[in-house]
């Protein structure tokens, strides 16, 4: 993979909003960059200011301290037009076009290249052809918006920002909504759209499970604490990818990559094939079962089944329902 | 857009012919019969057999159906414009109060000076120009309003909120200009209020005319922003659309198209709502490039339709023709509503 260019730059970025006559800042400090051919993922609890960032570099009227640049280019000095040909954004808004298609609805995204009428040329044909393509929904073009599901319409929605052709996506929560299969789905196909087409891809998500296993970088905002940055294998193994979740509650397990409840680490020991015994463990950490040295467990996998053994007496189920009865008769 | 580019053409070439034969119902009904080949023999330039006909025709007829079309599509157009920028399907020009605007305008015209005890319409020196001057003047003013409301205000939903308060004071002081007002002039007014295509001069017809072509303008230099529309403000910024520009180019045009329209004919109810969506369920599209003229062309051909109506064929009685839009439009409406979910409409 070679290395991506700067798309976008921002130093010593600071964003506010007006209350009355005050300015609230509410990021400060900030620098950053993205780059062409990646998957950049902001992450942090709701209120901490990702959407006011996001605003800022998309270039809306906020206060900002500091300075955001497109390929070198203060974003305060482009046109709208020229933004909109540069920078385009999938939000969370409720949208009810019910009455376009699907191709007219991603032909929308052709708006800044179009002469005052808004006539297709072929180029614009092919960019909205390239689009529906690289979303795979070129089996529904010509359905009506109102007639697809929630998936389907979140990636018309990708495909109209990529039509417009910037080198920058922006993506406010594209997998809010959805069911599991579609938000790996949505999440995997940006990543995929980032590298193949050399785009900036800068999604804000909830998803730490899924963000993990596809964004190539992470901004992390924790409430109070400064912006990290860096790539999220290397946050989880320096252990900053737990600033953002709350203290002493939640912790990210390096070892399944889930956010996991920090629970007594110590409990019956069990033996046997690790993917069947981490179950076993876990249903008893969840009941709180202390270890003693009267007692020991083991798993076969093949089939499934648990063992108790104690001193002289060894007993087999074959659910961890039953198990955790028996233990919890003593 | 091109996969129903041929439904397009035939419903449009349709509108087109069913306008045509709209015209012609409508200027071959009234209280005096004239028989239909004495009135095609006249529009291809050739002289009645009676001279009254001639004047009938000619003068009052023709005229009057030309008000219907422009009125028409004036409202239709000032009716989808709203809708869009509004993200409301609700929106119509009463709704940001222009037609109580220029009801108010009137009605301190005519209702005001009786109610101190001047007796402006003593004279008839004031007559339809004075009615036509007053009900600009309320329609312009509410603009005004709206549009210093709309510098202040972002949000659209709010603009249209107070669009509706705006509607329900000025009706508020039409009501109380109403209590104190004279017998002969609340008739006066209450006739006015019904809305007339026919008290429309050929001059006047020219102003209209003119007026009309005025306020399309920004419709047509703002077409694809209205599209962009179709996805919400944020997304149409994201786009490159100016949406102060475009704005005040919906408040330009939907005041000089609704404003007019309600000068020269009173408040006609309805069109302006029910049309666009009529526009939407027959073309089957969401691109204005097509929905602005089929809006035109329905609201024309709806308001012709109308008014032959309130003709009662047969008879020597006529209707006021805000009586029958309201009697058509409203069950419309409804039934628009019933039919299909409004949210998906658009």
């Amino acid at each position: 993979m070679k290395k991506g260019e700067n798309i976008l730059q921002g130093r010593d970025v600071a964003v506010g909003y007006r209350q009355g006559k005050a300015i609230r800042w509410v990021v400060k400090n900030l620098s950053f960059s993205l780059q062409s051919a990646k998957l950049t993922c902001l992450l942090g609890p709701n209120g901490v200011g990702k959407s006011t960032l996001i605003k800022a570099i998309m270039g809306q009227n906020l206060p900002v301290k500091g300075e955001i640049s497109y390929k070198g280019k203060p974003i305060g000095q482009l046109s709208p037009r020229d933004m909109a040909r540069n920078v385009s954004v999938v939000l969370t808004d409720r949208i009810s076009p019910g009455n376009l298609t699907v191709r007219q609805l991603v032909a929308l995204g052709r708006i800044p290249f179009t002469s005052w009428l808004g006539s297709m040329s072929p180029e614009d044909e092919q960019a909205v052809q390239k689009a529906l393509d690289a979303t795979h929904i070129g089996y529904i073009e010509n359905r009506k918006v109102s007639e697809i599901s929630d998936g389907q319409l979140q990636k018309t929605m990708i495909a109209r920002a990529l039509a417009q052709d910037g080198k920058l996506i922006i993506l406010d929560e594209p997998t809010a909504h959805l069911d599991l299969v579609n938000r790996l789905e949505i999440m995997q196909l940006l990543r995929d759209i980032a590298h193949t087409q050399q785009k900036a891809i800068l999604v804000v998500t909830h998803d730490l499970d899924i963000a993990v296993e596809t964004a190539d970088e992470f901004w992390l905002m924790p409430c109070g604490g400064p912006v990290v940055i860096g790539r999220p294998e290397d946050l989880i193994l320096s252990g900053a990818i737990n600033q953002l979740l709350p203290d002493g509650k939640l912790q990210f397990s390096p070892t399944t990559g889930k956010v996991q409840a920090i629970m007594a680490e110590e409990t019956i020991p069990v033996d046997g094939p690790e993917e069947v015994a981490q179950w076993l463990r876990m249903a008893l950490r969840k009941q709180n079962m202390l270890p003693s040295n009267a007692l020991r467990l083991s798993v076969t996998k093949d089939p499934v089944s648990f063992l108790i053994y104690r001193k002289e007496t060894k007993e087999q189920f074959y659910t961890i329902e039953e198990t955790l009865n028996a233990l919890q008769l003593e | 857009m091109t996969n129903n580019s041929n439904r397009i053409r035939i419903y449009t070439l349709g509108g087109v012919a069913l306008l045509l034969v709209l015209f012609l119902i409508n200027i071959s009904v009234g209280s005096i019969a004239i028989p239909l080949h004495e009135i095609l023999a006249g529009l291809t330039g050739a002289a009645l057999s009676k001279r009254s006909w001639e004047i009938i025709l000619f003068d009052y007829r023709i005229p009057k159906a030309l008000t219907a079309i422009l009125a028409g599509l004036a409202l239709s157009i000032s009716g989808l414009q709203m809708q869009t920028f509004f993200r409301n399907p609700l929106a119509g020009p009463y709704v940001l109060g222009i037609s109580s605007g220029a009801g108010l305008g009137v009605a301190v015209l005519l209702l005001g000076g009786s109610a101190v005890g001047w007796n402006l319409m003593g004279g008839s020196f004031i007559g339809i120009w004075g009615t036509i001057l007053a009900a600009s003047t309320g329609a312009m003013l509410v603009l005004i309003l709206m549009s210093l409301t709309a510098w202040k205000v972002k949000d659209s939903m709010t603009l249209l909120i107070i669009g509706l308060m705006f509607g329900s004071a000025t009706g508020a002081i039409i009501s109380l200009l109403s209590y104190f007002g004279g017998a002969e002039e609340l008739k006066l007014f209450t006739v006015w209020s019904m809305g007339s295509l026919g008290g429309v001069s050929k001059e006047q017809l020219w102003v209209f005319f003119m007026v009309c072509v005025i306020g399309i303008f920004p419709v047509i230099l703002f077409v694809k922003s209205y599209n962009a529309m179709l996805l919400g403000e944020r997304y149409a910024e994201s786009m490159g659309v100016n949406l102060y520009q475009l704005r005040w180019a919906m408040i330009l045009s939907t005041g000089m198209l609704a404003g007019s329209a309600t000068a020269f004919c009173g408040p006609v109810a309805f069109i302006g709502i029910a049309v666009p969506h009529l526009a939407r369920m027959v073309f089957q599209t969401g691109d204005h490039r097509v929905l602005f003229p089929a809006s035109a062309l329905i609201g024309a051909s709806f308001l012709l339709l109308c008014d032959s109506i309130s003709q009662l064929p047969g008879t020597t009685e006529t209707l006021p023709i805000n009586v029958i839009t309201s009697l058509f439009g409203a069950p419309l409406v409804i039934w628009l509503i019933l039919k299909r979910n409004f949210s998906r409409d658009f």
